[in-house]
């Protein structure tokens, strides 16, 4: 099967608007998955993760540091405490930039969270128990309306699971969050001008972060596999006592 | 990561780009592509290119300089007026029994472990790699872990390091644990090795080295000793036949997200370092056995169970050459198997992994312990010190730092430092580092960051 052809079989269902416009620009990049799905390749082995995630509530998640707090803004231009998205609910925050186009990075954790959106929303006992937090490290671009547009329907309110699309004032307010949280980012330099060209060096990481506030998983491009989130999510929830059926 | 003033946040900056520059430590260096070494832990940004400084952590000697442990840093990068020589060399203070050194999940902290106290070194590797700074000493290990002694390896995982146990502070033997902190230096749980039967063997609670694979979230750990015997002169340990038998001869295939062992399988003779192949497809690891001088391979069978290979022999073991560090190469084909009683490094071909063999052999001094190659393999680096205690006496307790180019027939000697005339001590474990690490990324993150992209819009669709 054209790999391509798959994909863009599949984003006609997703929601229009946001990021996936994008995705659409950045996925013709992808000559070697296209290589990888051709038959010429068929003895290559599959690089993606290749176990069955535990069951949820059979394990416990590692208590591993607390979650920064921090002045971020919203979407409409309201400035808040970050704690305020990271308390209460089980939340899952990444720090991506809107004109991000590495696979691995943003539009990966975009993706991820949409499904988590679209996954734990099917579930009317999980309705209000589960934030995402997408945090933008590019503030001077990545202000409250160009987030707004990044966000799409992501971001209505009144979704059973609410996806929050942050940034900040200033770099100066930015940097104490991302170095708390351990996430590097680098600028990517012109060797020829010394100036920036726009863009972000990062490993994708993504936090999961308990009510209470307690880092519990730290998920990278190496080890992220939707249903290992998802149970996870599910673990934490089983521990503050919630049942599932 | 410890304070904000050790490299993030800086006072007075007038424009965003120019303070995330300056922030960020990023410089306006060309980029110096990717780059690293092979027995980084997946989730560490790995050096593909030239690596321009080599950290070893080196054991003090009493008399030698000021006697105490520290972190030497070694100028590597051949464009250099410098190249070869020693341009820091930092001191700890004291004597801690210093082994191995391993780098957090950012590439920006490098932590050294003291075998005796249990003390835990954090340097500083990113705001100037070229002068690590030592940030932070943690003193409650052995507290905090309940009763865990010796911190051997230094494993990062996202936001936290495991930290292989040797020994325990109730007998000082074997039994022990795996201890995982946080990358501020804060304790965050223990886990104990196994010492009850699994799957027909049982555990004997000893532990020494960890390897992860996130494609199959499996880690490997294997076992060595306890603190009465790594600290124990060898002539003397190797003539009591009680402290002969108080070695490891197992290793563990653990489920890595739940830190729960799934299967013990039994290496007889101390499996050491543990090692998987990075080449994409392949799923197996590799250890090698010091008192028994076999080749161990870990690989699923057809019903995906886990297995224990023997698939070679290193040398004569009754001569009992002492295999020690390995190293293998980024494609999975060839492993460096050091044996320290002849002071030699062995390359061994793996192409069939099943059935490896030994290509080429040379001496490197009068003893060796530790390697390791650069990414491409065409450096390799060699240290001498196993332990302060093992080491072998006069003439021959050799302590150097060498580096020999590998053409992939014969090893050439690039530089050597001699570590006693340099007043240094003995040097151990080693890790590279690059002044610009921008462009670093973790290895599954570079190959399989499409392929990831792929899955997930996949389950998109089917969820």
């Amino acid at each position: 099967m054209n790999f391509l052809r798959a994909v863009f079989a599949r984003l006609e269902r997703l929601p229009r608007g946001g990021v996936f416009s994008l995705l659409l620009v950045m996925l013709p990049s992808a000559g070697t998955v296209l290589a990888a799905d051709s038959p010429g390749a068929a003895t290559a082995s599959p690089a993606v993760l290749e176990f069955v995630p535990p069951v949820a509530g059979t394990y416990e998640l590692q208590r591993i540091m607390a979650a920064t707090d921090g002045r971020v803004l919203d979407i409409n231009g309201n400035t808040h405490d970050l704690s305020e998205f990271t308390g209460g609910k089980v939340t899952l925050l990444s720090f991506i930039y809107s004109s991000c186009a590495d696979a691995s990075g943003c539009p990966y954790a975009y993706v991820v969270f949409h499904q988590m959106q679209t996954r734990l929303e099917r579930n009317p006992r999980l309705a209000g128990r589960v934030r995402l937090v997408s945090l933008s490290f590019d503030p001077k671009r990545d202000t409250p309306e160009v987030l707004a547009l990044y966000a799409g329907d992501n971001a209505k309110a009144g979704r059973p699971v609410e996806w929050k699309f942050l940034t900040t004032g200033s770099v100066r307010e930015l940097l104490p969050i991302l170095n708390a949280f351990g996430q590097d980012v680098f600028l990517d330099m012109d060797p020829a001008t010394g100036k920036h060209r726009g863009t972000y060096s990062h490993v994708l990481k993504i936090f999961l972060i308990d009510r209470a506030r307690t880092v519990r998983e730290i998920y990278t491009t190496a080890y992220l596999m939707p249903d290992m989130v998802y149970n996870d999510i599910l673990t934490l929830l089983l521990e503050e006592g919630l049942k599932l059926e | 990561m410890f304070n904000s003033k050790s490299g993030f946040l800086l006072p007075k900056i007038r424009t965003v780009a120019l303070s995330v520059v300056m922030a960020l430590g990023a410089t306006a260096l060309p980029a110096t592509t990717q780059a690293d070494e092979t027995s980084c832990s997946p989730f560490t940004p790995l050096i593909m290119g030239q690596e321009e400084f080599v950290y070893v952590w080196t054991l003090g000697v009493e008399g030698v300089g000021d006697g105490s442990d520290k972190l030497v840093t070694v100028d590597v990068n051949p464009k250099s007026k410098t190249f070869g020589k020693v341009i820091a060399s930092l001191s700890v203070g004291g004597r801690n029994e210093a082994h191995h050194v391993g780098l957090s999940d950012d590439r920006r902290y490098l932590w050294g472990g003291g075998l005796d106290t249990s003390h835990i070194f954090i340097f500083d590797v990113h705001t100037d790699p070229a002068k690590p700074k030592l940030v932070k000493v943690v003193k409650d290990f052995v507290e905090k872990s309940g009763g865990i002694v010796g911190p051997h390896t230094f494993y990062a995982t996202p936001g936290r390091m495991i930290i292989t146990g040797l020994s325990n502070n109730k007998d000082h033997g074997g039994v022990t644990a795996h201890v995982v902190y946080n990358n501020k230096g804060e304790f965050v749980n223990t886990v104990h090795i196994p010492t009850t039967e699994m799957n027909g063997v049982k555990g004997d609670g000893y532990n020494y080295d960890v390897a992860i694979n996130p494609k199959k979230n499996v880690m490997l750990s294997t076992s060595f000793t306890g603190w009465n015997n790594y600290m124990m002169d060898l002539g003397k340990m190797v003539k009591d036949p009680e402290a002969m038998k108080r070695f490891g001869n197992t290793s563990v295939m653990w489920d890595y997200k739940t830190m729960k062992p799934i299967k013990v399988f039994s290496t007889p003779g101390a499996p050491l370092e543990a090692r998987w192949s990075w080449n994409k497809g392949d799923n197996w690891a590799v250890t090698t056995t010091a008192l028994t001088s076999n080749i161990w391979v870990f690989a699923q069978d057809m019903q995906g169970e886990w297995q224990a290979h023997n698939v070679g022999t290193i040398g004569n073991p009754a001569d009992i050459p002492l295999p020690v560090d390995i190293s293998i190469t980024n494609d999975g084909k060839g492993l460096w198997i050091n044996t320290f009683m002849d002071g030699t490094s062995r390359f061994w071909d793996f192409s069939d992994r099943m059935h490896p063999k030994e290509l080429y052999k040379k001496k490197i001094g009068s003893q060796v312990n530790m390697v390791s190659q650069s990414y491409d393999g065409k450096r390799v680096y060699y240290t001498s010190s196993l332990l302060g205690n093992w080491d072998k006496k006069g003439a021959d307790d050799e302590q150097y730092l060498k580096m020999f180019y590998w053409d992939g027939k014969e090893l050439k000697e690039g530089f050597s430092l001699d570590f006693y005339k340099e007043k240094l001590g003995r040097a151990h474990h080693m890790k590279f580092q690059v002044r610009d690490m921008s462009k670093l990324k973790p290895l599954h993150a570079a190959n399989t960051g499409l392929d990831s992209l792929s899955l997930v819009m996949r389950e998109t669709a089917d969820k």
